[in-house]
């Protein structure tokens, strides 16, 4: 009874806080909306479509998926999949970060841009490639077989490759951030008083690189569990659950079960997120304090240079092959059969595609500031606030992130069809749908690189400020943004290429008039002309390194000097 | 951090302009086509040229237009169901989705090509056949399958590809043609037995096998013979195709109206135009056999008269697919 008389007279200390300042209040407010909105309203269509069958209440749905094998099964290897590539990928993310962060590597630009550049990943060339490299007829085959004998690249071995080459640099982002900002004093500190390198990370780096590392685990895992562009062509019969439900909604026809599929989907990612969440707020992690710090010598002994040298040149290696073959195919004139070389894929994509590739230009610039600025609010909000209804900006606004692209684009159409209460304009049809969609879908990792870097950050030079009379606003604004201002460009950056490489939600939205490069991708792949989706591919890479340059060159401006990402080497 | 709020600004103004775009067009029509993209585009720039109607169009799999126009039902985006095997139309007409239109055509269509209320009508038809890889067979020194039954051949454990036949009109029509011959329950104790030795692995989309048997990651898959030429043959893949000596099946593609759709007279000249002779001639290029019996037909396409057919019943199979497609996947388990 008295711990809850207690917890009322905080919130209520709480309360009054808040209500000085009005700016805060306005912003907490508008952000409730719009997730309740543009996040819970389509997913609560779906949840409500899942336990409706043939226009009554019914469980029917979740019984049949527990007891058939064709949905459970599927249910278990993803969340295998997941495990295994999220783990794998952190790995990868780690291991380029530290090595570009702590140790003497010659040539950093050029391995931060290649940690970085699978992010530009269009869907399903890399997955081809693979096949064209390590498949049954593959380039490379016989000289694997002959070395680790009998395998095949369908299936989980193979997805667990590409998922990884894929997905480890949103790993790497994150975790290239956190241990940037790690002071090396601190770990000179341990040095001096007489430990080993090796005993210096393992008692300071890795522990306070883990928020980090969660973070970047948690992502990997959604992503994996969500992605169905690499298991449509490499899964063989390891089947996924993210596919099962895109193929139950598009193959079937069979709207309610597939929203129960994609609901299943859901089970694992929040539960990693919750322990994630509170695995990790429990400990502190404060390393910048606003005290001056000097730079770190970086001297690293052989035994962890060694491996993760060896593990940063395998990777290098491997994307570059994968990349390789995919600018190789894209000249192909037939990909993988006849391989004179020409640009007539260039050509005939260009003839088909030059309307897909403006507007996915427009669409993206227009919603990449605005997921940027807003996730980093929400971030801010959520590490230094405290308010009523924290935990569900929180959870809310992470959620179209952790639920399978299709699943967010049917419950688009479902919700933003006709007008509602909730939100009585029409959406559909126009380049709205596809822009909240874009925001919406693409913020959670601005969000996430913004809480890690915010977690890093003593509160103390936030309090300064306060202190002398500066509201939440100008604080965010003058203290807080310039801080982790990294890890903002980081998420501009992010949301900016998911934006230009979006498929699974997105092709339940585009309409005659908007549409996008990654639609043009999937019809060339459908078609099995791989030469051209390829080439499209090779377009959207471009655009995409150009229109980062330009952030850069804005970045130099208004940051003042910060980089944008690792993605230009410059 | 001026500059923040300029770029913000910026953003919104751009947003202002594509708002603006979407306002003050009219005459255009509104169209989900099943067709690739740039064999739709074939099709629609023709239509354009020739009628002065513009059109604007989204391509997706049929299981997508049906899932979209079934989402959308209170409030259809589009005029015309394009394409797409006509069991997907049948099936969205028996949901209620589509508006019945008699095309205006001066030849008769056969019974079977059109729904009996005129739901949906078909604009091209083409039989399932099988591709194998050449390089394959010269390795093996066997000659390609020509029976249903020779695809058990041990020579093609773990190496025949096919759709599921729930997220595929082609597989689909397979699994219906075998269930026409043989009836449900043989078809699936030949389908698990398939299944163990013969299948390496299912592809979501009918075409997905024919550049897996071309690069030669399977030796033999199963679509139709239209696409088997446009997409394997034609384009230069090491592949050659088969028909079942048993008898095989074949698709009849569909074009509809979407049941209060924005742009109803636009749509029922669109699809007149598809049926007339200048629609109908287009196909030569992709090897679909037209319906409109004045249409021109593409040398070497596979004519419905020179394989041995089955007597399809595609209403039967629209109809049962739910029930058909469950037999399959609770005795497959996939």
């Amino acid at each position: 009874m008295a711990g809850g008389t207690v917890r009322l007279k905080t919130s209520l200390k709480e309360f009054r806080k808040l209500w000085k300042e009005p700016f805060l209040i306005i912003a907490v407010a508008v952000i409730f909306y719009f997730l309740i909105v543009f996040v819970l309203f389509p997913l609560f269509q779906v949840f409500k479509t899942s336990f409706i069958v043939k226009k009554e209440l019914s469980f029917a749905n979740y019984a049949v998926v527990f007891s058939k094998v064709y949905y459970y099964q599927p249910f278990l290897n993803s969340i295998l999949l997941g495990l295994s590539t999220a783990s794998a990928g952190t790995l990868m993310g780690y291991a380029f970060a530290f090595a570009i962060t702590r140790t003497p590597l010659k040539f950093k630009k050029f391995f931060r841009l290649i940690a970085t550049f699978p992010i530009i990943s269009p869907p399903f060339v890399v997955a081809l490639a693979a096949v064209l490299l390590f498949g049954r007829s593959g380039t490379l085959a016989p000289y694997i077989t002959r070395i680790i004998g009998a395998y095949s690249i369908y299936g989980y071995g193979g997805l667990v490759l590409v998922e990884t080459i894929a997905y480890g640099p949103t790993a790497f982002l994150v975790l290239y951030g956190v241990l940037g900002a790690i002071d090396p004093a601190l770990e000179e500190a341990s040095m001096d008083l007489g430990a080993s390198r090796w005993k210096v990370f393992i008692t300071v780096t890795l522990p306070l690189s883990i928020p980090g590392i969660a973070s970047a685990w948690l992502l990997v895992f959604i992503q994996s569990m969500a992605d169905f562009g690499n298991p449509m062509v490499l899964s063989g019969n390891f089947r996924v659950l993210s596919v099962q439900a895109f193929l139950q909604i598009t193959g079937m026809y069979d709207l309610s079960r597939g929203s129960t599929l994609a609901i299943l989907l859901l089970l694992p990612t929040i539960t990693a997120f919750f322990i994630q969440r509170y695995w990790v707020s429990r400990k502190s992690y404060v390393t910048v304090t606003g005290k001056p710090t000097s730079a770190t010598i970086k001297r690293v002994e052989w035994y962890i240079k060694l491996p993760v040298y060896f593990f940063v040149f395998t990777i290098t290696l491997l994307i570059f092959l994968l990349y390789g073959t995919v600018v190789y195919g894209s000249f192909q004139t037939l990909w993988g059969v006849n391989p004179a070389l020409t640009i007539k894929n260039y050509v005939e994509t260009f003839q088909v595609g030059k309307n897909y590739i403006i507007d996915s230009l427009l669409l993206s610039t227009i919603a990449t500031p605005l997921t940027g600025i807003l996730g980093m609010f929400i971030a801010f909000l959520i590490i230094r606030k405290r308010f009523f209804g924290r935990a569900f900006i929180e959870i809310s606004s992470m959620l179209t992130f952790a639920v399978p692209g299709t699943v967010v684009g049917i419950g688009y159409i479902l919700a933003f069809n006709q007008r509602s209460v909730v939100f009585p304009f029409m959406l559909s049809g126009t380049a709205w749908i596809i822009i909240l969609l874009l925001i919406f879908r693409n913020m959670p990792v601005g969000i996430r690189s913004g809480i890690a870097a915010l977690q890093q950050i003593d509160p103390s030079i936030e309090e300064a400020s306060t202190d002398l009379g500066a509201g939440t606003g100008t604080t965010f604004r003058k203290i807080t943004l310039p801080m982790i201002a990294p890890a903002f460009f980081s998420g501009l950056v992010y949301s900016f290429v998911k934006a230009m490489t979006a498929i699974s939600a997105i092709i339940f939205v585009v309409s005659g008039r908007w549409n996008l490069i990654t639609v043009a991708i999937l019809g060339f792949v459908d078609n099995s002309q791989y030469a051209q989706a390829a080439a499209m591919s090779i377009i959207l890479i471009v655009i995409v390194l150009a229109a980062l340059g330009v952030i850069q060159l804005a970045v130099n401006r208004v940051g003042k000097g910060v980089r944008a990402s690792g993605l230009i080497g410059t | 951090m001026k500059r923040l709020s300029v770029i913000l600004l910026i953003s919104v103004l751009f947003a202002g302009m594509v708002f603006g775009a979407g306002q003050g067009e009219k005459k255009i029509l509104h169209i989900y086509t099943a067709f690739d993209t740039g064999e739709a585009k074939y099709y629609i720039d023709a239509f354009e040229a020739d009628t002065g109607i513009k059109v604007e169009w989204v391509r997706m799999s049929s299981g997508e237009v049906l899932a979209r126009v079934e989402a959308e039902a209170r409030n259809p985006q589009a005029s015309v169901w394009h394409a797409g095997s006509n069991t997907s139309h049948i099936n969205a007409a028996s949901k209620g989705l589509l508006e019945p239109y008699k095309p205006d055509i001066d030849f008769t269509l056969p019974a079977n090509f059109h729904a009996k209320n005129w739901d949906w009508t078909g604009f091209y038809t083409g039989a399932i056949g099988f591709i194998s890889n050449t390089k394959f067979l010269k390795k093996h020194n066997i000659s390609a399958p020509a029976s249903w039954k020779e695809l058990l051949n041990p020579v093609f454990a773990k190496n025949v590809v096919i759709a599921y036949p729930y997220t595929s009109g082609t597989s689909y029509t397979t699994f219906a043609t075998l269930i026409q011959l043989y009836g449900l329950d043989t078809t699936l104790d030949w389908w698990a037995k398939f299944d163990k030795k013969s299948i390496m692995q299912y592809t979501k989309s009918g075409t997905g096998c024919i550049p897996m048997v071309g690069l030669g990651e399977a030796a033999v898959g199963i679509a139709f013979s239209h696409d088997i030429l446009a997409k394997g043959i034609k384009k230069g893949y090491p592949v050659v195709m088969t028909f079942p000596k048993e008898g095989t099946g074949y698709e009849i593609g569909g074009l509809s109206l979407i049941k209060g759709g924005p742009e109803p007279e636009l749509g029922k000249k669109f699809i007149d135009w598809n049926l007339s002779v200048k629609g109908q001639n287009l196909f030569q290029k992709y090897y679909r056999i037209p319906v409109n019996p004045k249409a021109k037909v593409a040398k070497g396409a596979v004519t419905l008269d020179q394989v041995k057919l089955i007597k399809f019943n595609h209403e039967w199979a629209g109809r049962n697919k739910d029930k058909f497609v469950r037999a399959w996947r609770d005795r497959i388990g996939k």
